[in-house]
């Protein structure tokens, strides 16, 4: 038996016989292909018309002596001598693929048949979930994809029911039953208050597919600012800078402090180390200290220098 | 016969050589280092500046110059890997401002080549009459010291680990940073185009950050395309905002119809140090009577910083941000010690700003 | 053949001190002293444009007939530059490699040079002083300088060629020989095949001065100088109307694009007073002994009718080689001063003047065998030391010698060529990267292809050695990597951490790291692939044809021609050139 797959005829050339030699068969199966309304005289050929891929099944021919046999596949061709009058073989390996399959049997004369190989049970899963951060409470914020194939990873084209199972870090979790169309479910989901990983799963059957998405803290919220004396200088602190839910903003986070009095405007962007972002500045008389993270700008506090 | 061609080729060759000599400022540099004029006196400094013959350049200098050789050589040519390092006097224009007899004082204007551009250094110089020679004071540089001492360095740092190219289809990776232009102003400079405004890294991590425009014509095909280059930090900390400024020389904004922004973020890894504070700005005039913001820089952490370039947008009484400027500074920042800068406000934008906003940018040499 | 011979014919039993040097004797000294160097492929490590030669060659070598190279500057044309050398190194390099082909045709030139020095020298002097000629240039400082510290590959054979062709006009004027006539003119456009600005200053420098011989010595055997004129107008004609047709794509290449950028600043155009190192680089070393001969050069020169013309001509040529040390390459080209350099002068004067510098040997050798002898030999070592010696001593050294093959490699894989590349800080390196590597470079080492504005604006050469230009080289680095984009630039290669501020600033990212931390390479990642740029300086396909067959056909023709067509002994025997004639005062003063 030979089996002669396209992308073997592109990746080598030593197998059996020639580049050139392989290409001959393949021309030749396609002139069989092409021709064989003419030619079809031969014993007649009945396969099933719907295969399991990767299931092994026999179809019977008639008569006596041996014959060509010619299985083209949607990425394949198989090519080999048999005998008539008994049952042709075909191995779970030559019908992995899911897709229509032509069988061809040449001796003095061709006849040709046609069945369909479908996908067999799920056994794999591709799953996409993005983004992979997310703010906390955002709105349909979460989509997750999954993408459905059996052990030959065609793509399994029979509705199944994907179970989308959130587990966050903390409270409770729910899950999602999501049917596929054309192989492929999807969802899409809010995330949580609570900032923390998040954890999504895609279950088929047997088949799980985890993946994490990391929720975190969104626009600081009330952000405070306060001035300690530190010295001769004095130390700006905000308060832990939380979001609006209650979750710390994380750390390396920046802070921008602006102090202004008699000498000018003083900056620093300070990032946020344990939760606080804390500065120290020398000031000249009374002074006006303001603090900002990102876009939101907190509180205002007026300081003197000789504090 | 014989001698005649010989003598004439002779002499020829040699008159030749003598005019080409005066052409080169053979005579002027004789002159120069003859230091008969306060103006030779300086250009003959800055001659050796230029040439790096510093010694050369030292002797020259009055002996009531409150300097020592290394002091000189560090004021010059820059120490600790600053921005001065990096750089090379490209030339010196010298101009008097005021003499007598024994004493003048003249201002001499250099103009570096460096690492990152071009920078200019104006100066005035004191110089004294001794004998029939002028000699440059030099004054004594001002090195803060910084004491011995450990600093303890904690900040945050970010490392990234991608996806392995060997992993399936569909399996997951880190998404890149999410940033968001949070301004943009088109406005008509002479001579060309410029977009401006403000950026933000809205994300928990830090980006790595490109912005580009494209001038779009009515029928939306581009006009240009330009990106930000150095007029942005590349570089936004979660939370942080940068300015940036794209110039689009030779473009009249009547030709422009519309703007297409471009802001490409990627997952880097970065640290949350060093922390540098800008204090004591304010709009005042230079020594040229330009407007300039100046103030100062602090360097909070224990990592000296060689070379810092500060980015200040400003914003008009709207809040609109109406021009973003620039401008490197030439000496290191140490730890603690405060480092002034400058950057120049065009004369129509200082009497329209109402409010600015400073950013400092760095590069340290042993940083990835 | 020559009265000059029967002058110096000598008895059988004549010392071996006063008789001419074999030419074959002075070939096998040229291999003997220069083949090893060669062989250890100095100049690729050392000189300034042998990697660039190579560049060009291996273009050639891959795509003979289309001299349309989009490996520099986003494409240039190579009929930019006459490709006689590089296509030698193309047609050698299938059977050696490409570094040992460029050393092949470069020790070829070497050979050729004494050659045509001792042959250019015979028609000025005996045998003896023009084998003596011939020997010095195999030691002279100015050919070891331009190929050991120049590379200029191209110069060295042009200026062989043409020499070698100047004889072949002499005998044309003089005798009207076809078979000269043929192969001066062949020669003539291998040379201009080679180096167009050798032929266009050698017409002036060097075949004035023969065509005035031929006309001094026609006159003094009788011979109407007229003829002698008309024959030279036939012959400059036709190697006009040659030249133009062989080098006809470099023509349309330079009036449509004639040189407009920016002067870049080139140190043989300055005053070599004003800096010893200048001096010592661009006068002391190619001269080396040889300007301990200046003094007899002029007097001896001045003295003799005949070697009149070749003083004046020795003079000119070594007053345009001190660059800007007089103001003489001022005055005669004008704004082209700033385009040209004048270390080629050097090797012109050089060869100009070997004739009389024979005269000189010969004389010190007649006076006193062996220590002349000893004498001459030792300045003639010492001169080529010295030019050696400077490779090592020279503040001027070069990157050539630098590692790329981790750059060439990164290049190469992945994709990356899809991306154009800059380095930053590889000198003459580039060309070497250029050579090996299948991406893209928007830098190049050939000035006059450039035209991009990013370039062409800002008076400085190659980005990859930018901040040596000062401002200018820096604010056109900076123009370049602002436009980034534009022309699909994304790595940039560093070998200088003076540059890596500038990238930090810009937006480019440190990715990898080689040689120890000696070269690491940055990245832009916005960076788009890159597209052509479009441009109306590519060939059309029948130039790239021309340029193929026609400058190496005319080499190819006049080799078959030097070796096949042989001048008929009747024809050389008639003609004398004349004795020299000193005039009687330097007779009572050598006598006296």
């Amino acid at each position: 038996m030979m089996r002669v797959t396209t992308m073997f005829l592109i990746m080598t050339r030593t197998r059996s016989g020639s580049f050139y030699g392989r290409a001959r068969l393949l021309a030749v199966a396609a002139l069989c292909f092409c021709f064989l309304p003419i030619f079809a005289s031969a014993a007649d050929l009945h396969p099933p018309a719907t295969v399991e891929a990767g299931q092994a099944f026999s179809i019977p021919v008639q008569g006596s002596g041996e014959a060509t046999f010619y299985l083209v596949g949607p990425d394949h061709i198989v090519k080999r001598t048999v005998k008539l009058g008994g049952d042709l073989e075909i191995q779970s390996g030559e019908v992995s693929s899911a897709g229509r399959y032509q069988a061809i049997l040449c001796d003095s004369s061709c006849t040709f048949a046609s069945f369909q190989v479908n996908a067999a049970q799920p056994a794999h899963l591709s799953f996409f979930l993005h983004p992979s951060r997310v703010p906390v409470s955002t709105p349909n914020s979460i989509d997750a994809t999954a993408f459905v194939f059996d052990r030959y990873f065609n793509l399994v084209l029979t509705p199944a029911v994907v179970d989308f199972r959130i587990t966050p870090a903390s409270g409770a979790g729910f899950s999602q039953r999501v049917p596929t169309h054309h192989g492929v479910a999807w969802m899409r989901t809010s995330s949580t208050a609570h900032e923390g990983r998040v954890q999504v799963t895609a279950v088929v059957g047997s088949v799980e597919e985890a993946r994490v998405v990391q929720q975190v803290a969104a626009e600081a919220c009330r952000l405070n600012v306060r001035a300690v004396p530190s010295g001769k200088m004095i130390a700006l602190e905000t308060d832990p800078v939380r979001d609006c839910s209650g979750n710390a903003l994380p750390d390396g986070t920046v802070v921008s402090f602006t102090t202004i009095d008699s000498a000018g405007k003083s900056t620093v962007d300070t990032p946020i180390k344990k939760g606080i972002a804390r500065t120290e500045i020398s000031v000249h008389g009374r002074a006006h200290v303001s603090v900002a993270c990102g876009v939101i700008e907190g509180n205002e506090i007026a300081v003197n220098g000789r504090l | 016969m014989k001698w005649g061609l010989a003598l004439f080729l002779t002499i020829a060759t040699l008159v030749l050589v003598a005019i080409a000599w005066f052409q080169s400022g053979g005579m002027k540099q004789h002159a120069m280092f003859s230091a008969t004029t306060p103006e030779a006196a300086v250009q003959a400094l800055m001659s050796d500046i230029q040439s790096h013959n510093y010694q050369r350049a030292f002797a020259s200098l009055d002996p009531a110059s409150d300097t020592d050789l290394p002091s000189f050589i560090r004021d010059v040519a820059g120490s600790d890997g600053s921005l001065r390092t990096y750089a090379s006097l490209q030339s010196a224009d010298v101009s008097p401002l005021h003499a007598n007899q024994d004493e003048a004082v003249v201002r001499v204007r250099m103009n570096w080549s460096s690492a990152v551009g071009s920078l200019d250094d104006v100066r005035d110089l004191r110089v004294r009459r001794e004998g029939s020679v002028w000699r440059v004071v030099w004054p004594k540089p001002a090195f803060p010291a910084v004491p011995p001492q450990v600093v303890s360095v904690n900040y945050l740092r970010w490392e990234v680990i991608g996806r392995n190219t060997s992993q399936a289809w569909g399996s997951q990776d880190v998404d890149s940073p999410k940033v968001r232009i949070t301004s943009m102003n088109a406005i008509s400079r002479p001579g060309r185009v410029v977009i401006l405004g403000e950026v933000e890294n809205e994300d928990t991590i830090p980006a790595y950050l490109n912005v580009n425009a494209t001038l779009l014509k009515a029928d939306g095909s581009p006009i240009e395309e330009e990106g930000s280059f150095d007029m942005i930090s590349h570089v936004l900390l979660p939370k942080q905002v940068s300015p940036y400024r794209i110039d689009f020389p030779g473009i009249r904004m009547e030709d422009v119809k519309s703007v297409r922004m471009d802001a490409r973020a990627l997952l880097v890894p970065a640290s949350a140090d060093p922390v540098i504070a800008i204090t004591d700005q304010a709009v005042s005039k230079d020594g040229l009577n330009r407007n300039v913001l100046k103030g100062d820089l602090i360097n909070q952490s224990g990592r000296p910083v060689n070379i810092a370039q500060v980015l200040a947008a400003y914003y008009d009484d709207s809040g609109k941000v109406i021009w973003v400027s620039d401008g490197y500074v030439d000496q290191a920042l140490m730890p603690q010690v405060p480092v002034p800068f400058a950057v120049d406000i065009p004369n129509d934008i200082a009497q329209r700003l109402k409010n600015y906003r400073v950013i400092v940018n760095h590069y340290s040499r042993t940083s990835s | 053949m020559r009265d000059a011979q029967e002058r110096l014919a000598l008895p059988t039993a004549t010392s071996i001190w006063q008789r001419p040097i074999p030419v074959a004797a002075i070939i096998l000294l040229a291999l003997a002293i220069h083949g090893p160097l060669l062989v250890m492929e100095l100049p690729a490590t050392t000189s300034y444009d042998a990697n660039l030669h190579i560049f060009f060659a291996s273009h050639y070598a891959h795509h003979w007939f289309n001299p349309w190279n989009e490996k520099w500057f986003g494409g240039f044309s190579q009929t930019t530059y006459p490709p006689l050398t590089h296509q030698w190194i193309a047609l050698l390099s299938n059977v050696v490699g490409l570094t040992e082909a460029f050393m092949l045709v470069q020790l070829a030139a070497v050979v050729l040079l004494a050659v045509a020095a001792y042959r250019f020298a015979q028609l000025w002097v005996d045998d003896r002083a023009a084998s003596y000629a011939g020997v010095l240039a195999v030691f002279a400082g100015s050919i070891a300088f331009l190929v050991y510290s120049a590379g200029q590959l191209p110069t060295t054979m042009s200026a062989a060629l043409f020499f070698l062709s100047l004889p072949y006009l002499y005998w044309w004027c003089r005798t009207a020989s076809w078979r000269s006539l043929l192969k001066g003119i062949a020669l003539s456009l291998a040379a201009a095949s080679a180096h167009h600005v050798t032929l266009i200053f050698g017409s002036v420098l060097f075949a004035l001065p023969v065509l005035g011989l031929a006309w001094y010595d026609a006159r003094k055997s009788d011979q109407s100088g007229v003829s002698v004129i008309g024959r030279a107008v036939v012959f400059a004609a036709i190697a006009g109307v040659g030249v133009g047709v062989v080098l006809l794509p470099y023509w349309i290449a330079i009036i449509r694009h004639p040189i407009e950028q920016l002067p870049i600043p080139h140190a043989s155009r300055s005053n070599l007073l004003m800096s010893w190192l200048y001096g010592m680089n661009y006068f002391i070393v190619p001269y080396g002994a040889l300007l301990l001969a200046l003094p007899f050069v002029v007097i001896k020169g001045a003295s003799n009718p005949r070697l009149r013309i070749l003083l004046l001509a020795f003079w000119v040529t070594f007053l345009l080689a001190l660059g800007g040390t007089t103001p003489v390459p001022r005055w005669i080209f004008g704004r082209a001063f700033e385009i040209l350099t004048y270390e080629r002068f050097t090797l012109w004067a050089t060869v100009l003047a070997l004739p009389i510098v024979g005269l000189l040997v010969e004389r010190a050798i007649d006076r006193s065998p062996r220590w002349g002898a000893i004498g001459f030999s030792t300045a003639a070592v010492a001169s080529l030391a010295l030019a050696l010696g400077w490779l090592t001593w020279s503040p001027f050294r070069t990157t050539s010698s630098l590692n790329v093959d981790s750059v060439i490699s990164f290049l190469n894989r992945d994709g990356h060529d899809q991306y154009r590349y800059l380095t930053l800080g590889f000198g003459n390196a580039l060309s070497k990267v250029g050579t090996y590597a299948n991406a893209n470079s928007i830098d190049g080492e050939y000035n006059s292809a450039r035209l991009l504005p990013e370039m062409t604006r800002y008076g400085a050469a190659q980005l990859t050695s930018a901040k040596y230009f000062g401002t200018a080289g820096m604010d056109s680095l900076r123009a370049m990597l602002q436009h980034a984009n534009h022309y699909g630039l994304k790595f940039i290669f560093v070998h200088d951490p003076f540059y890596e501020p500038l990238l930090v600033f810009g937006g480019w990212r440190q990715v990898e790291s080689y040689e120890s931390g000696e070269i690491t390479v940055w990245s832009k990642d916005d960076a788009v692939p890159a597209h052509a740029i479009p441009s109306d300086t590519i060939p059309a396909p029948w130039e790239g044809l021309m340029w193929g067959i026609l400058p190496i056909g005319s080499s190819i023709l006049a080799i078959l021609f030097v070796l096949f067509l042989v001048e008929p002994p009747s024809i050389l025997e008639g003609i004398a050139i004349p004795a020299e004639t000193p005039e009687s005062v330097y007779v009572n003063e050598v006598h006296l």
